[in-house]
């Protein structure tokens, strides 16, 4: 049976969103008001490993950052797959459990595949 | 084995493409081996599929492959048809293949070309058999054109003398123009029928009344293809020419099997023939004059193979003469005993032209009957076969044709017998001055003259031995009662047709006096030849020789290329002269160079928008989606 | 399915070899995994089995089109020993790649539902964005890799906007119950199929969304060239039509002359700017373009003979690519460019060679005794059975600019001498695909109904 859906069934989440925007806000701004503050000028300058900063922080970046980052949003992605199949993980029965696991073997290959071509091997 | 009969065309066809793929890799022996043994495998799985025909009850087994075209109701599979004439032309074309592919291997040891020219003739046995066993007109001309273009291939198969390849050339050409008539033929039977099957014509054509002005149509469209393939008048002028190719082709193709294509299509169609009287008078009077006409050229001929190739002609006119009186048996007997001892003769001539280092003019040979023992002693034997001496097999199926011609119209036997008396002088003379005599060539080419190699006889010997007892396969009935196996095998195939035609009714005391005459005639006609070239040793005059009278037409052979040039060929040339300088120069070239400088012109134009940007590309697809969302909503 | 499975696997597989350096083993485990994908597509004909809560559908129409696939990239893995060698280190990422696309494209001509249609699709196009830019320090290769990533990038967006508005018009993404939805009035429906006709339309390179093809083809290598030129296209429209024939069929009337007007367009911009392109390769792409319009045509005609059509069409057309990228590839590693002075004198130093490419432009251009012929043929008999005479009669036209511009590497390579040219040495491999090409361009030319009434 099909759930009817209308905006009010969005309401749970919307709450969800508020509650989880406004703990957010309201511990930077708690943090914010309760610590304790020296302002001086040494301490309001851009702290970049003791030296002074140069010039535009807009620059060329290492591809292997670019790289790590686009794996790291990709097997991210992939485990999004697990909460819906958690969920209905009994429906599903075994037979979901095989494909969840045909699912997780292609994505492991997929890891030791990059790790194998040294994708995350940022020294080299 | 019936059901696996399309293995008899496969095989020479895979020796076709081995031969031909791998020819510069092949050696001679093995292109020689392979070429043979594809044909004689398709012999032996022809005589196969012989006794099975022969054992069983149906007279034709249709062999389905698949589905080849089908356009709205028309309906052409591709498929064989065998029936016992197909099987007689299986027979004929697969054991004299094999014999002169055994033949060849002799013949052209020494030429350059050899596993070409094998895998040509491979290719030529293949489109043959196509031809002989397709289920229906559309895929005997397949073969048709198959066995066409083998041909051509092979008259110029020595491509670099020029006149070969006119001959070459001239072979095609005149065929095409048969093949037009062939292929309005066909059209006209899909209107008529609605099909290309024989399996449905043949029962839909017995229906028909006799004399329908459709079928009077069809058959003297197919005929006209007949004409041409068959080389009879007025389109006969190609074979002579094609002697141009190397003898053993001239044996296969233009005596035992291509050329016999017309009779074997006339033969297959003989329902619709049988309903038109006209187009059997058209058949009989073309046969018969092309039978005298050849003969009166073959008459002065001098070159060896020249005096074969109008014989072949005139012959096909006798096969022709016995279709148009309705002996449809006697026509086929015909081919099978011609290919016999005509085969023969080509290859005897073979021999002889091997032997004297590719001399062919009659006037330098003589006396070489020492010297070649079996070319001469085969030779002579296929002579007396086609003179018609009894108990050769050409006596039987000649017999038979002239028989059936009296029954029709006496008058048209004294012709055929007048050709008859032709055939025999001719064909002596050629014997004589060959064989008999003084050798009246040069000292150097008479050291050389030499019987052939073994490869080459024991083909002359089996076919010698065919040529004596072929006849035997159709005796007639004045000897004895049901002794015509060949007219029994036949039978069914004609049944129809017969029932339509009257039957023939000559007493068997007039047709003893026919035999009679006519075997009298040929020994004088035979003791005229004596005299004039054995015991007078005249030998023809030079070509530079003026002639006179009869002998300049027939030497001149009627002027019938010079009458083709003077009427067909300089019109033609005019005409299409003209069209090129002012149709096709000024007129067709200025509407074609405008389009495509128009088309140029927008193209270069169009390219430009191809800049390499992908913002303009992007561009573009934005003005598409934009232009198609307006087209839809507010112009529909 | 088995033989999507299999093809998916075996990409994975191939992947790990290249690991583990198994590099000589790349091709012959590419090649026996390949046939036996054929063998197992061929197993579910006339099962009519449905997948996955009835997201795909084998029916003949994919299997038929699933062999096409995988037997046209069998043909381009013929072509490609030593050729990914030479331009890279990443060998078996190649095979790989092309195996993912080949996947994508499985998916693509047997998605009964259109998020399979989505799938499938990505995973070919992602593939392909890789592959045409796989030449890394070339930057006609990164142009060509970057160009089409864009641009297909924005052409998807509109295709799953157009999937989005007719999920919304008739609440499934199933193919049937589309069909069945009856919500082809609504205003929705409509900018729904328009739309994801142009998202379509781009991946099959119909103009105006064609403009990328001439760069990406010129900037990827010749074989990744070819992959889009045959395989891709065939997937491509065989989506299309799938598409319009099991979903959209009933609301033709609607979508017919945008259809019609794209064909128009698709084939004048694709014959008229071919004419002037002096490069091979360009001149392919360009005449890929061109053929994107022949297709059409039977995309205007659904109805199953259409289908038949279309397969005729895209065998005949990728047997044809296949030889001419192939001598393409061989002509411009020789003499060094694809310029069709390049071509001069091919007849006399490689007379195989010219036949063959002679062949596949012949049949490029509809000329009889080749499958191209029949090609066209039967896609003229399909749109003149739907009455559209005077589109037929416009594409005929178009053919026969086509002629003009196909028979210029013709005139090169007989007619025309290039003194110092060498003949070029050919590896097995590219033998044997070549001549099983010409067999098939000639068995199909002369018995076309060994493959037009199949489906």
């Amino acid at each position: 049976m099909l759930l009817q859906s209308s905006a009010s069934s969005y309401l749970p989440i919307l709450i969800q969103g508020i509650m989880a925007l406004a703990f957010v806000g309201i511990t930077m701004v708690i943090t914010h008001l309760v610590g304790p503050k020296r302002r001086t000028i040494d301490k309001l300058t851009p702290f970049e490993s003791g030296i002074s900063s140069v010039g535009n922080a807009r620059s060329p970046f290492s591809i292997k950052y670019f790289l790590v980052a686009i794996l790291f949003v990709l097997f991210d992605v992939e485990v999004i797959f697990m909460y819906p199949w958690a969920v209905n993980f009994r429906e599903l029965g075994g037979k979901g459990m095989i494909e969840m696991f045909v699912f997780m073997g292609m994505l492991l290959l997929g890891f030791f595949y990059v790790i194998r071509k040294g994708a995350l091997d940022w020294e080299k | 084995m019936i059901e696996k009969s399309w293995l008899i065309p496969l095989l020479p066809f895979l020796g076709f493409l081995i031969n031909g793929l791998g020819r510069s890799r092949i050696s001679k022996k093995t292109a020689a081996v392979i070429g043979s043994a594809s044909v004689l495998c398709s012999f032996i799985l022809s005589v196969l599929v012989f006794f099975e025909l022969q054992g069983s009850a149906e007279t034709g087994v249709t062999v389905k492959l698949f589905e080849w075209i089908r356009a709205g109701s028309l309906q052409i599979p591709f498929s064989f048809y065998v029936d016992p004439l197909t099987c007689v032309w299986l027979l004929v074309i697969t054991g004299i293949g094999f014999l002169i592919h055994v033949y060849s291997a002799g013949y052209m040891h020494a030429d350059q070309g050899f596993g070409k020219f094998f895998s040509y003739l491979n290719l030529f046995v293949f489109f043959m058999l196509i031809l002989v066993m397709g289920a229906g007109y559309a895929i005997m001309f397949i073969g048709w054109e198959g066995v066409g273009l083998c041909s051509y291939l092979l008259i110029g198969f020595w491509y670099k003398n020029d006149a070969y390849n006119d001959a070459a050339k001239k072979a095609f050409i005149m065929n095409r123009i048969g093949d037009l008539g062939f292929l309005l033929g066909i059209f006209l039977l899909i209107a008529t029928f609605g099909s290309t099957d024989f399996t449905e014509i043949f029962p839909q054509a017995a229906g028909f009344q006799s004399g329908d002005g459709r079928l009077l149509a069809i058959t003297l469209c197919l005929f006209i293809g007949a004409v041409g393939k068959s080389a009879q008048l007025p389109l006969y002028t190609w074979l002579p020419d094609a002697m141009a190719g190397p003898t053993p082709v001239s044996a296969l193709i233009h005596a035992a099997t291509m050329v016999t294509a017309g009779v074997y299509m006339v033969a297959r169609s003989n329902i619709l023939y049988a309903l038109s009287p006209v187009a059997m008078t058209v058949v009989a009077i073309t046969g018969l004059a092309t039978a005298i006409f050849a003969a009166l050229i073959a008459l002065t001929q001098n070159d060896i193979k020249k005096v074969l190739a109008y014989s072949t002609v005139s012959q096909l006119g006798y096969m022709f003469l016995a279709l148009g009186v309705g002996a449809f048996t006697g026509a086929v007997f015909h081919v099978m005993t011609h290919a016999f001892f005509k085969a023969l003769l080509f290859l005897g001539a073979g021999s002889v032209i091997h032997a004297l280092h590719d001399q062919q003019d009659m006037r330098r040979m003589g006396g070489l009957k020492k010297a070649m023992p079996v070319t001469f002693l085969t030779m002579l034997l296929a002579t007396l076969a086609i003179s018609g001496i009894p108990p050769f097999s050409g006596f039987f199926s000649k017999d038979e044709i002239l028989a059936h011609a009296f029954s029709r119209d006496p008058l048209l036997w004294v012709l055929g017998f007048a050709g008859a008396l032709l055939t025999a002088f001719y064909m002596f003379r050629m014997l004589f001055l060959t064989f008999w005599g003084d050798f009246r060539g040069t000292a150097k080419e008479k050291q050389g003259i030499h019987e052939s190699p073994a490869s080459m006889t024991v083909p002359l010997i089996l076919l010698a031995v065919l040529s004596v007892v072929g006849g035997f396969l159709g005796i007639p009935e004045v000897f004895a009662r049901q002794a015509h196996l060949l007219g029994g095998f036949l039978a069914p195939v004609f049944a129809a047709s017969q029932e339509v035609l009257p039957a023939m009714h000559v007493p068997h005391s007039t047709e003893w006096i026919l035999m009679g005459i006519s075997v009298l005639g040929v020994l004088v006609s035979i003791g005229m030849a004596w005299s004039l070239y054995v015991k007078k040793k005249r030998v023809p005059a030079e070509d530079t020789v003026q002639r006179s009278g009869l002998v300049a037409w027939s030497y001149h052979k009627f002027y019938v290329d010079e009458l083709y040039q003077a009427l067909i060929v300089r019109p033609l040339d005019a005409l299409s002269g003209f069209f090129y300088r002012v149709m096709d120069k000024r007129f067709i070239d200025g509407i074609v160079n405008g389009v495509g400088s128009t088309i140029l012109a927008f193209s270069s134009t169009l390219r430009l928008l191809q800049t390499g940007r992908i913002g303009s590309y992007l561009f573009y697809m934005v003005a598409g989606i934009i232009l198609i969302f307006l087209l839809n909503y507010l112009i529909f | 399915m088995t033989s999507l499975i299999i093809v998916s696997v075996l990409a994975v597989a191939v992947l790990y070899l290249g690991l583990f350096k198994y590099k000589t083993a790349l091709l012959p485990v590419s090649v026996t995994g390949l046939l036996a994908a054929a063998a197992m597509a061929a197993m579910d004909w006339d099962l009519e089995k449905m997948y996955f809560s009835e997201m795909m559908l084998f029916d003949n129409y994919a299997v038929a089109f699933s062999i096409l696939l995988i037997l046209t990239t069998l043909l381009i893995f013929g072509l490609s020993r030593n050729y990914f060698e030479k331009i890279s280190n990443n060998v078996a990422e190649y095979y790989a790649l092309m195996l993912f696309a080949l996947a994508g494209g499985v998916v693509m001509v047997s998605f009964h539902n259109l998020a399979m249609l989505f799938i499938g699709i990505e995973i070919l196009s992602i593939s392909l964005y890789v592959l045409a830019g796989i030449r890394r320090k070339d930057p006609a290769s990164n142009e060509a890799s970057l160009k089409y990533f864009l641009m297909g990038a924005f052409a998807t967006g509109f295709l799953l906007f157009g999937t989005a508005l007719i999920y919304g018009a008739t609440g499934s993404f199933n193919l049937a119950a589309i069909a069945s939805s009856g919500a082809f009035e609504s205003a929705l429906f409509r900018a729904g199929v328009l739309l994801m006709m142009v998202g379509l339309s781009f991946k099959v390179s119909v103009a105006p969304f064609h403009t990328w093809t001439p760069d990406v083809y010129e900037g990827s290598p010749g074989l990744i060239a070819m992959f889009m030129a045959t395989v891709v296209k065939t997937a491509g429209f065989a989506a299309f039509l799938r598409l319009f024939l099991m979903a959209f069929a009933e609301a033709s009337a609607f979508w017919a002359i945008t259809v019609a007007i794209l064909c128009i367009l698709t084939l004048f911009a694709g014959n008229i700017t071919a004419v002037f392109q002096d490069r091979f390769k360009r001149l392919l792409a360009w005449s890929s373009v061109s053929h994107a319009g022949y297709l059409l045509l039977a995309i205007l005609a659904v109805g199953f003979s259409a289908s038949s059509a279309v397969l005729v069409y895209t065998i005949a057309y990728s047997l044809a690519s296949v030889a001419a990228f192939g001598i393409m590839i061989l002509v411009s590693r020789a003499r060094g460019n694809d310029h069709l002075d390049s071509f001069n004198g091919l007849a006399r130093t490689n007379p195989f060679l010219a036949f063959t490419l002679t062949l596949a432009v012949c049949s490029l251009a509809g000329i009889p005794l080749t499958a191209g012929f029949f090609g066209k043929f039967y896609v003229f008999k399909v749109a003149l059975a739907q009455g559209y005479t005077w589109l037929v009669v416009l594409a005929v036209i178009n053919a026969m600019i086509g002629i003009y511009y196909y028979f210029k590497v013709i005139i090169a390579m007989y007619m025309k001498e290039n003194a110092n040219a060498v003949a070029i040495q050919l590896n097995p491999g590219f033998r044997l695909v070549l001549s099983i090409v010409v067999f098939l361009i000639f068995l199909f030319g002369i018995f076309p109904g060994l493959i037009a009434n199949i489906l």
